[in-house]
């Protein structure tokens, strides 16, 4: 019962704590560049306003249009299940949700790109089909990190792995884990559209990929999208710590030991948030050729990776 | 005592990860500056690995070596590239002639051929799988940043980097060569810097450029 508990208390709390950190990262960012920046709670106030406001849908638009917020939704919410957050199981688990997880993200995009195409903008076209020369080259890294770290774990389930990492030797550098990291960490930024990729705060750019995507969506389909991409965001850093820093994840379920998991999640989860707050405050945007560039280094690292886990035999 | 040891062990278990790192970051790397830092911090791992073993196998000289190791590649060396740099006032890219992506591609290829090569000879030589293949990747990388970058200082950075694998080579293979030779190869390093950055100096006063392919034609 207990143990039922907390498994659906993570799962809410990645999906409703992920508006929170959308605002911490912006907060962050906006004091690295010296300026005061908006409340941290904006993000809901934000959510709040556009749930109330009238949804617009353009004259050409389909069915497609209408569903894809939905369904994009309903996906990323079904993919922070399978996340062990702070003990190493997830609400739901199964052999194998390592190929699901990465999956329901694959339909979140490709719902996203339809509608947007549905829209009938040349913007919307624009950029869906920048989405999917991202997705395309980020999902094979993305694969190859997972599938090197199940090789080790024997395992090829989210909640399995982070299992079979709390119980290694922190102090034991392993050579997959160093690569796998620094190429989940390439793919986490493309996957979530963040600075060198794409830029999260513009609207007005040509280059811009995700909110040109996003263009003719308003009122609560707007929100529905804004908040799945948090979510998104909340999900990648949180499969990060889980694959490769769980320790401090409780395996009972007491409530000393939880309190200690919530407190140790959020310090490891706001040091990646200062990394990326930095990163994303000293790096410039990318241009669009050299993306692909980008990305073939996640690949050549996770390629390594993989081919690593038989070469050294631990 | 116990730490120290654990530390000791730490480093030479970890220093070929750190040591392929570099290498990769190397390969990534837009400017000759950041390579000339990555060199540095080669320079680093090696120290430290010197040291480590040292203090495993008790061989006293084995610091000289590590203190001769932080005092030219270290400092000299990266210190001196940088000298150069300012000197020449070149631009600052590696005038890469393939991708960085593709780059690390290779690089990735190049540690995995240092795997499977080392593990032919894995017998008679009695050093751990993981540094000596690291020390032949250091090797085969130096020489591939050689061929594929055209400026004519990456040619010396490569050149460094390449000598840092064949001292990683000897450092695991023998546990510490004689002081004496180890001195020769330091004081032989600082000659041929010395050389090639005279050559640099000759080739950017005769062409105006560092650009090595574009090197076509004698000129008087």
């Amino acid at each position: 019962m207990m143990n039922f508990v907390m498994n659906a208390a993570q799962m809410l709390l990645l999906v409703l704590a992920a508006p929170l950190l959308r605002g911490v990262i912006s907060k962050l960012k906006a004091r690295i560049q010296k300026r005061r920046g908006a409340s941290v709670w904006r993000p809901y106030a934000d959510l709040w306003k556009l749930l109330h406001k009238e949804d617009f849908v353009p004259n050409t638009a389909s069915a497609v249009f209408r569903a894809a917020p939905v369904i994009v939704f309903a996906v990323t919410v079904a993919a922070a299940a399978f996340l062990p957050l702070l003990h190493p199981a997830a609400f739901l688990a199964m052999d194998g949700d390592i190929f699901l997880f990465v999956y329901l993200l694959a339909i979140a995009r490709f719902s996203i790109s339809l509608g947007s195409l549905d829209g009938g903008s040349a913007f919307g076209g624009m950029g869906s089909s920048r989405e999917a020369l991202v997705a395309t080259l980020a999902e094979a890294p993305f694969f190859l990190v997972l599938t090197a770290l199940a090789i080790l774990a024997k395992t090829a389930s989210l909640s399995g792995i982070a299992a079979w990492t709390i119980h290694q030797d922190f102090f034991d550098v392993s050579t997959v884990h160093i690569l796998a990291f620094v190429a989940l960490a390439i793919v986490a930024v493309a996957e979530t559209g963040r600075v060198p990729v794409d830029n999260p705060t513009t609207h007005l750019e040509l280059t811009m990929i995700h909110e040109a995507m996003v263009l003719e969506y308003s009122g609560p389909s707007l929100a529905l999208i804004e908040w799945s991409q948090a979510i998104k965001l909340h999900l990648m850093a949180a499969l990060m710590i889980g694959l490769f820093a769980p320790w401090g994840m409780s395996e009972t379920a007491g409530l000393g030991a939880v309190a200690v998991a919530i407190g140790l999640y959020l310090v490891k989860l706001l040091c990646l948030v200062v990394g990326l707050c930095v990163v994303e405050s000293s790096v410039a945007k990318l241009r669009m050729y050299v993306v692909p560039d980008f990305l073939r280094v996640a690949s050549a690292l996770a390629l390594l990776a993989v081919i690593f886990t038989a070469i050294t035999k631990r | 005592m116990g730490l120290i040891e654990l530390a000791a062990v730490k480093v030479l278990s970890s220093a070929a990860v750190l040591l392929f790192s570099t290498v990769l970051l190397m390969a990534t790397a837009k400017r000759i500056t950041t390579c000339v830092y990555l060199l540095a911090v080669q320079a680093v791992i090696l120290t430290l690995e010197v040291v480590a073993a040292g203090y495993m196998e008790h061989v006293p000289e084995v610091y000289i070596i590590a203190g001769m190791v932080l005092l030219a590649k270290v400092i000299g060396i990266p210190y001196a590239l940088l000298w150069l740099m300012k000197k020449l006032h070149t631009p600052h890219d590696v005038g890469a002639s393939l991708s960085p992506g593709y780059s690390v591609f290779v690089m990735s290829g190049l540690i995995v051929l240092s795997f499977v090569a080392v593990r032919l000879y894995l017998q008679e030589l009695h050093a751990t799988e993981v540094m000596l293949a690291a020390a032949v990747a250091l090797i085969l990388s130096g020489a591939f940043l050689m061929v594929t970058r055209s400026k004519a200082l990456m040619q010396v950075l490569g050149l460094m980097v390449l000598e840092n694998g064949i001292f990683l080579a000897a450092l695991v293979t023998t546990f510490g060569m004689p002081l004496i030779v180890e001195i020769g190869i330091v004081f032989d390093l600082l000659m041929g810097l010395l050389l090639m950055g005279i050559f640099v100096f000759r080739i950017r006063d005769t062409f105006d450029h560092l650009d090595v392919s574009r090197l076509r034609r004698l000129r008087g």
